[in-house]
């Protein structure tokens, strides 16, 4: 069965590529545009991996991120934060926010600065998925 | 009273007289009808130079003429007290800003036969005051400057994406998904575009023209402007403007752009509300207590708490990438702090939202026009006006 991923971002252009890049692997996707839709997706077909936008309007990432890790159903998810927000140029208080957030739960297991390198997030997506 | 402090008092109205006018540290001159300057005290001199024999608009501003606008000719003529913000040039040739108390002086038959001008140095409040405007400025270009790299990073990958679309298509020979990776491209050159324009915009600013304008003109332009778009979005687009409002010092085009991005996000926030209803804007403009207010009313979607935290941040927008760059209100809130206003906003979700603009009178900017001292006076910062 084809393994599935949830891409979170509200920016169509990029869900649309991600879905590409994604279903061109083999992998089945599904897609929302804000933490509320992404956690309504993920609570009804669980996904295998979860590709996640830090900033967004209405429920953040960062709030779908805290929700998801402390739900027993979904915590054990691997999650790739594919964000604008590097710290570096960007809008470092929102990246900052989300660090300080996170140490309550555990770390993302992937990390990808937008535009992302696609060779090494395929990677990454097939090793979380492999196992 | 008793005989004891009835002697102070003397005492001390003795020394008042004999002192005071000497040693306050304000600078005061006294006038008479034809702009003579018939006295001065010390600090005067220090301040504008020698004044013996010569007229006070020569003085105080080196002018060859009586200004056009002249306050204490008014003063004159009605009695009344008056406090301006003035800008005149010292005898050394440097500018001066100085705040001047206007006081009519009364001969026995009740005539006002001079005015004493009291003045004071404001000239580094004003500094103060210039360089913090400027470091605000600076500080918020800076911002924008780090904002850009994130709205840029997510056209740049709207724009890879695109590329991947359009090469894979050719790739497996998939005409569909060559035309939406090349759909994907066209849209994120076209959002570039409208990112550099408002960089341009927020970033460097128009220069601002300020000039005298009726306040209710940028206003009615922006009805005009949205009075169909908003009947193409089933709202009723209603202009509610108090009529006979004074002229105000304004940059038009700025007004104008601030109430287009507040009209534009109220027809905006009624298109997406989840019930139907009359959908009504309201823009109306008005006066109270020497503030000039303007004000954005929709009956839309309203705002929750989190989204309402965050509307005049940077680059944020609930309007998704092909309708917001995110700096619409941030824009509006830079225009409205260069004229020394305020911009609000109440919402309530499921409601709608009411935006508003407060302009103080007395803190308009001074209108330019080629470093002509004759205007900047006309103009003074404040003119308050006290019944004695």
């Amino acid at each position: 069965m084809k393994k599935k991923i949830l891409i979170v971002d509200d920016e169509p252009a990029i869900v649309s590529y991600l879905e590409m890049v994604l279903q061109d692997q083999g992998y089945d996707t599904v897609t929302a545009g804000n933490g509320n839709e992404a956690l309504d997706a993920a609570r009804a077909g669980k996904p295998d991996l979860v590709t996640l936008d830090i900033t967004m309007p209405e429920a953040s990432g960062t709030r779908f991120y805290k929700e998801l890790r402390t739900d027993p159903e979904l915590s054990e998810i691997p999650v790739i934060i594919v964000t604008a927000v590097t710290g570096l140029g960007g809008d470092k208080y929102a990246y900052e926010k989300f660090i300080s957030n996170r140490s309550l739960v555990p770390a993302p297991e992937g990390f990808f600065p937008k535009p992302i390198d696609r060779e090494a997030f395929i990677e990454a997506v097939n090793g979380l998925l492999a196992a | 009273m008793t005989p004891n402090r009835l002697g102070h008092i003397e005492e001390i109205q003795e020394w008042l007289r004999a002192h005071l006018f000497d040693q306050v540290p304000v600078a005061i001159s006294i006038i008479d009808r034809n702009y003579n300057i018939v006295d001065a005290n010390p600090r005067f001199e220090k301040s504008y130079g020698r004044w013996r024999g010569r007229p006070c608009y020569e003085v105080y501003k080196d002018r060859r003429a009586p200004c056009t606008e002249c306050a204490a000719l008014k003063t004159f003529e009605d009695g009344k007290v008056r406090i301006r913000e003035e800008k005149g040039r010292i005898e050394n040739g440097n500018p001066m800003d100085y705040l001047v108390h206007m006081v009519p002086v009364r001969g026995p038959l009740g005539k006002i036969r001079f005015i004493v001008e009291m003045s004071t140095d404001i000239t580094e409040v004003k500094k103060l005051e210039r360089e913090k405007r400027e470091a605000e400025r600076l500080a918020a270009v800076g911002e924008t400057v780090a904002g850009i790299a994130h709205g840029i990073k997510n056209v740049l990958m709207g724009l890879e994406g695109g590329m991947y679309a359009v090469n894979t298509g050719i790739e497996l020979a998939d005409d569909a998904r060559i035309a939406r990776g090349w759909m994907t491209l066209e849209e994120n050159v076209k959002r570039i575009s409208e990112f550099v324009k408002e960089f341009l915009d927020f970033a460097k600013g128009r220069k601002t023209k300020v000039a005298p304008v009726d306040p209710n003109l940028p206003a009615q332009e922006v009805s005009d402007l949205f009075r169909e778009r908003a009947a193409q979005a089933g709202v009723r687009l209603e202009v509610d403007l108090e009529q006979g409002l004074r002229e105000a010092a304004l940059d038009q085009d700025a007004i104008h752009t601030c109430l287009s991005n507040l009209v534009s996000n109220a027809i905006d926030a009624c298109m997406v509300a989840e019930q139907t209803r009359e959908f009504v804007v309201t823009l109306s403009s008005r006066e109270a207590n020497g503030v000039l207010i303007y004000e954005v009313t929709d009956n839309g979607l309203g705002m929750d708490y989190e989204i309402s935290k965050k509307v005049f941040s940077k680059f944020f927008t609930t309007k998704g990438s092909d309708r917001g760059t995110g700096l619409g209100l941030l824009t509006t809130k830079r225009m409205i702090h260069q004229h020394g206003g305020q911009i609000s906003f109440t919402s309530t979700e499921g409601e709608g939202s009411t935006f508003r603009i407060e302009l103080p009178r007395g803190s308009l900017p001074i209108p330019e026009s080629e470093n002509d001292i004759q205007e900047v006076e006309v103009c003074s910062l404040r003119t308050e006006e006290v019944t004695p």
